[in-house]
């Protein structure tokens, strides 16, 4: 008779087990194990909120205490996505509340959330602890407000690139003087102005408060008075750098930012002015992360900040860097693990180009532990991409996007085919890839064949044919999220791939061929999919082989949703197939 | 070569870019990609390049600044009707007085300034923000720092 592992030493030994990755695993290998795991299991992870119900969720794991939920697709990131498509939080929160009455923190990535499900928050969770909202909408500061002042042991609350409804500063002073828990807060995104002296009281209160991001109506002065509070902070991002120069505030600021010894991560900088970047000077050396992103300053002022920090991993930088700045970065920031370079110009015929592949070459040569990164720039080369991948083999994520659509290499006029060959080959731990820039079906059989860890891809105005759909869908053996624009292709690969979508997270395709005939003999197909086709302008009638505006694919235990708006067809909302004209393969 | 003996639906020679391949000739032609490239009426676009709303819209309006070496601004140019453009250095002039003489030069027509008409071909700008403006309201430099790209209209027909 076999020996079983009792359940309480299993339980012991799983509450050393934080990965979800793993914790899957093991609720694979038998059902007594998977009935130890689900009931320890304290933190949830939900990548699609439409792949699985609330209800199942909140059975299956009785100790939840946080729950992470992602809802529209990346590309909505980029207007892709219409408005009114889906993602809502309310019947999560609504289900949480009645049946994990102890979770604690839930953080929401790409949801429409209202002002209610936050007073929903706010009323059901009494131990309630970390709220954080990413890219999300549908809220109004009053909802923020109910957050404040009700959650007693709110810990964090950070708003990260929401779409809020603005109703004016008020909501920071219904944190009651009580609440002393604060550890961080960003309100960044926000646009009103909060009274500084709710703020400077709250900060005065909150000795636990690591990190704090200020919105841009937060002005120097206030800054000054919030760092003489908060010297312990690790994190600042700080208000508007603009203001009028005046001798006393640089030197007020300098001062300020001298006494945060701590300091490790800095962001907001909104219009800083060249003349006040000096202030920074004395936590440069201590930084580890620096978000630029919004600040205009030139390549000179840049370098001098960049110069004094050694000890940099993260740096995220508009393109007015150019690539003698990035020749400096790789010199001098030899810690450097991340690097995000952004369009400063984001029109099409923008006539200057701060940036090129050089750039990103001397940073890939200097920079030994670099393994992320994001490239905008106008155009590149295939021995810059093969240089890369020579160099840095150690890549995880590499998004290089080429602004011009279909550019060849400049400098031989070829596809970039060998270029991306390199870094799939090259890159053997690469776990995201986007590519752009002109690349034939070949480019895609590389990558198909060699990207064997890559797990989410985007691709944008490329490949020739369904060909290159087929080499991804038939390779790519870890890939779960593919997103793909502008590409000339798919009803062939896509019903001969059918099966690899049910391993994969979602399929996003959009302004491609895919016709509604595909999407309905897909839709029949394989039951345990979800086929949205979303068209905001449909046509009168839809014969078979008319081409859909946009198609997102997902697997899903949780059947065809029942929210879905007018522009969205799903086979469930459209019983009367009738026979396709489409041969069945 | 492992693809060969599964499905012969698959062409083996590539295709332009820009045509459907065969499977999908009945699909409806007026699905073009979203990128013709050699159009010249390429706008200012909210979903590409792929940047998040919030830095795109930090950066419109915005004055960036001149690089120090900055000694030549080209500007695409374009006649209404024609489509292929020119491409023209702004620092080479002094003001809208001595580009206008240009313009009429390289166009072999007179050029104004001002509101559409009748008879003239008039000049319009590109300004960062996208819009379309008249030429002439704003100071030279102010001009210079905004102008992204310039078309000049064909005489209105009534």
């Amino acid at each position: 008779m076999a020996l079983r592992l009792p359940s309480k030493v299993l339980k012991h030994i799983l509450s050393f087990i934080d990965s979800n990755e793993d914790r899957n695993s093991v609720s694979l290998v038998c059902k007594s194990w998977f009935e130890t795991e689900r009931k320890t299991r304290k933190r949830v992870f939900v990548g699609n909120c439409y792949a699985v119900t609330p209800a199942a969720v909140a059975r299956r794991f009785p100790a939840m205490r946080s729950l992470t939920l992602k809802g529209k697709p990346h590309f909505a990131d980029y207007n892709l996505v219409p408005d009114g498509w889906g993602g809502y939080a309310c019947p999560w929160i609504e289900s949480m509340a009645a049946k994990s009455p102890y979770l604690e923190e839930i953080r929401l990535k790409r949801m429409v959330v209202t002002d209610d499900c936050l007073e929903r928050i706010a009323a059901s969770f009494k131990n309630f602890k970390v709220l954080v909202l990413t890219s999300c909408e549908g809220f109004s500061t009053d909802g923020i407000a109910a957050i404040a002042s009700t959650c007693r042991n709110l810990r964090v609350l950070e708003l990260r690139e929401c779409i809020v409804e603005d109703l004016g500063g008020d909501w920071l002073s219904y944190f009651p003087e009580t609440s002393t828990s604060l550890v961080s807060l960003d309100f960044s995104c926000l646009d009103s102005e909060v009274k500084i002296s709710d703020l400077e009281r709250l900060v005065s209160r909150s000795p636990n408060l690591k990190s704090l991001k200020l919105n841009p109506a937060v002005t120097l002065d206030g800054l000054v008075s919030i760092l003489r509070r908060a010297p312990q902070l690790t994190e600042l991002g700080t208000g508007s750098f603009a203001a009028e120069l005046k001798p006393e505030a640089f030197t007020k600021l300098s001062k300020a930012f001298s006494n945060c010894k701590q300091l490790q991560s800095l962001s907001g900088l909104w219009d800083v002015l060249p003349e006040y970047l000096p202030a920074l000077y004395s936590v440069c050396p201590g930084l580890t992360s620096l978000n630029l992103s919004y600040a205009t300053v030139r390549m000179p002022d840049l370098v001098e900040l960049l110069r004094r920090c050694s000890k940099l991993q993260k740096l995220w930088v508009m393109d007015l860097i150019e690539d003698k700045g990035l020749e400096a970065v790789a010199s001098y920031c030899k810690e450097l693990r991340e690097l995000r370079v952004f369009p400063s110009e984001p029109d099409l015929d923008a006539t200057n180009i701060p940036v090129t592949e050089q750039g990103l070459v001397y940073v890939s040569k200097g920079c030994r532990k670099l393994e992320s990164v994001l490239y905008f720039c106008v155009q590149f080369t295939n021995a810059a991409l093969i240089t890369i991948a020579r160099k840095r083999p150690n890549l995880k994520c590499f998004r290089l996007c080429v602004i011009e659509p279909f550019a060849p290499d400049y400098k031989t006029n070829e596809p970039l085919d060998k270029g991306f060959k390199a870094i799939a080959e090259g890159c053997k731990d690469l776990r995201r890839l986007s590519v752009s820039g002109l690349l034939s079906d070949k480019a895609f059989k590389y990558i198909g064949k060699h990207a064997k860890k890559v797990r989410m891809l985007s691709i944008a105005f490329a490949g020739d044919s369904d060909l290159m759909l087929h080499h991804l869908l038939s390779g790519c053996e870890s890939l779960k999220k593919l997103e793909i624009r502008d590409c000339p292709f798919g009803d062939t690969a896509l019903l001969e791939n059918a099966a690899k979508l049910e391993t994969m997270r979602s399929l996003w395709m959009s302004s491609c061929f895919v016709s509604f005939g595909a999407c309905k003999l897909l839709s029949q197909k394989m039951p345990r999919l979800n086929v949205e086709v979303i068209d905001e302008h449909p046509p009168k009638t839809r014969p078979e082989s008319s081409p859909v505006e946009r198609i997102y694919i997902y697997r899903t235990v949780a059947g065809p949703r029942m929210d879905t708006p007018e522009f969205v067809w799903t086979l469930h909302k459209n019983p009367e197939i009738g026979v396709s004209k489409l041969a069945i393969k | 070569m492992e693809f060969s003996n599964s499905c012969s639906s698959f062409s083996s020679s590539s295709v332009d870019s820009t045509k459907p391949s065969p499977s999908e000739s009945s699909v409806n032609l007026s699905l073009s990609l979203t990128f013709p490239s050699t159009s010249p009426q390429r706008e200012a676009r909210q979903d590409w390049p792929p940047i998040k709303s919030r830095l795109r819209d930090s950066l419109k309006g915005r004055r960036l600044p001149r690089r120090d070496d900055d000694t030549s601004l080209f500007v695409k140019v374009y006649m209404e009707g024609v489509p292929i453009g020119r491409k023209l250095d702004l620092c080479a002039f002094s003001g809208y007085e001595s580009l206008l003489e240009n313009l009429s030069h390289m166009y072999d027509t007179l050029i104004i300034c001002g509101k559409r008409d009748r008879k003239h071909h008039v000049l319009t700008y590109e300004d960062k923000d996208g819009d379309w403006m008249m030429v002439g309201d704003i100071p030279w430099d102010m001009f210079l720092e905004t102008v992204r790209r310039l078309k000049i209209t064909r005489p209105e027909r009534y």
